[in-house]
């Protein structure tokens, strides 16, 4: 598992991804953490598959016993299928996911683990030393949706928006903006629902300042590429399968 | 994960057994409220059938309330087996992370989730295999009232005899009671095999 600081202040973002030990047929993600003097956020913890190697890989950084929380944008499979596994590794953790799917997230098993229900219009993360915003994101492309805004690293965790389909071990940050828009074409036009929500979504984060824009496949979209993704996103056409 | 994969296959078949059993005791009941009508038409001539037809049915009624009982064992047995399933998985899976921790600063810190989980294991395997046995030993309590009805019904066919025109549909009943009687025992036995099968697996 590679593992990519893409934060560093009082607190710290880290990156995950590109797994060399993935299996072949699993779609690639990314994970992320925030770290703090004593807490450690997962976002999108990632599949069952990914379980082993991510939690090695967060050993790096924090010991069990301070993984106090987890944040699941939505209910797919790729994104918290885990829970289960961690439910039995975390002494003390909270899931911060949508209040609409905790009864369809439970059936991966969270005895151990509180559920925070977040309401669908959002909230606050608490870690003590830092607020992060969970800012609504519904229907893009799940119909009960978060991302995950950070206002002191100018961070937006933007869940499958600005996914990209790449081969194996792609870079993780996107370095030519219109030859990066080719893979992520057909996953936001397939995934994503609705033109309605697209329309919402991007007046919201128009008022946000960002300087990197990280999503749970592909590459990091930072600088002014976040201003080119939106642009380009506000002009594409989605839900082209009906 | 082999074992777990066919704990689950042998629980739910006993389950599927279990719920043929029922249906079979019920029919045995039936068979036994008929019998009854039957003999009391018969009269007479088939005074020495209707006690029996009283004891078909609280066979049939005694098989039932033990089916019951054992179904919400079996339903504990099946959720033990998820637990096994869940903690072998997590087992595997916190081993391995330690070994792809090998280097990781806050490697040992996964120690008290790995010794958790392994407590948790034993404890889940032990429990499932106690209740296995305890399981196996209600089934054989299962077999008694069925091997009671085909004595039953073996009586049945004498008395029978002496009903007169009554003789062919008290015969009958006679049959079915013996025929049902043997549906259990062989369904019983074939769960027996099963959960004996996923115990030697320990
Ligand atoms: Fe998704
Ligand atoms: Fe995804």
């Amino acid at each position: 598992m590679k593992m990519n600081k893409i934060y560093e202040g009082a607190h710290q973002w880290i990156m995950y991804g590109r797994d060399p030990h993935k299996p072949d047929k699993i779609i690639d993600t990314n994970q992320y953490i925030v770290r703090t003097a004593d807490r450690c956020l997962l976002i999108d913890p990632g599949g069952i598959e990914l379980f082993a190697p991510m939690l090695a890989a967060v050993l790096h950084h924090a010991p069990v016993e301070e993984i106090t929380d987890l944040f699941a944008s939505h209910q797919d499979p790729d994104i918290i299928s885990s829970l289960g596994l961690w439910d039995q590794a975390l002494p003390n953790a909270r899931l911060h996911a949508a209040a609409l799917w905790e009864g369809f997230l439970r059936h991966f098993g969270c005895e151990t683990i509180e559920y925070v229900p977040i309401a669908d219009h959002g909230g606050v993360i608490d870690l003590g030393s830092v607020d992060l915003q969970v800012i609504p994101a519904h229907y893009l492309h799940s119909s009960a949706n978060f991302h995950i805004y950070d206002p002191q690293a100018r961070i937006l965790f933007s869940g499958d928006i600005g996914a990209a389909l790449e081969a194996p071990g792609a870079p993780m940050v996107v370095d030519n903006f219109d030859s990066h828009v080719e893979k992520m074409r057909y996953f936001h036009q397939r995934w994503m629902p609705s033109n309605q929500a697209k329309r919402v979504w991007i007046d919201r984060v128009r008022t946000l300042d960002i300087d990197i824009l990280a999503p749970q496949h592909g590459r990091l979209l930072k600088g002014d590429d976040v201003k080119r993704f939106l642009d380009w996103f506000d002009g594409l056409q989605v839900g082209i399968a009906v | 994960m082999q074992r777990n994969k066919s704990q689950f296959v042998a629980v739910a078949s006993i389950a599927a057994e279990l719920s043929a059993v029922m249906e079979v005791a019920k029919e045995i009941s039936l068979a036994a409220a008929n019998a009854k009508a039957i003999a009391f038409r018969a009269g007479e001539k088939a005074k020495g059938f209707q006690p029996i037809t009283d004891f078909i049915n609280e066979l049939a009624k005694e098989t039932i309330q033990l089916v019951n009982d054992i179904n919400e064992h079996a339903l504990k047995l099946y959720r033990l087996t998820v637990q096994v399933q869940r903690t072998t998985d997590a087992r595997k899976r916190f081993e391995k992370v330690s070994a792809l921790a090998e280097s990781a600063t806050h490697r040992a810190s996964l120690s008290g989730a790995l010794q958790q989980v392994q407590r948790r294991q034993m404890q889940y395997r032990r429990a499932f295999n106690a209740d296995v046995s305890e399981l196996l030993a209600q089934l054989a309590d299962v077999m008694h009232p069925a091997r009671a009805a085909r004595v039953i019904a073996a009586n049945s066919r004498i008395e029978a005899s002496q009903a007169g025109e009554y003789l062919q549909s008290l015969q009958a009943v006679a049959e079915s009671v013996d025929h049902a009687a043997q549906i259990i025992n062989d369904k019983v036995n074939r769960c027996r095999s099963a959960l004996s099968a996923i115990r030697g697996m320990d």
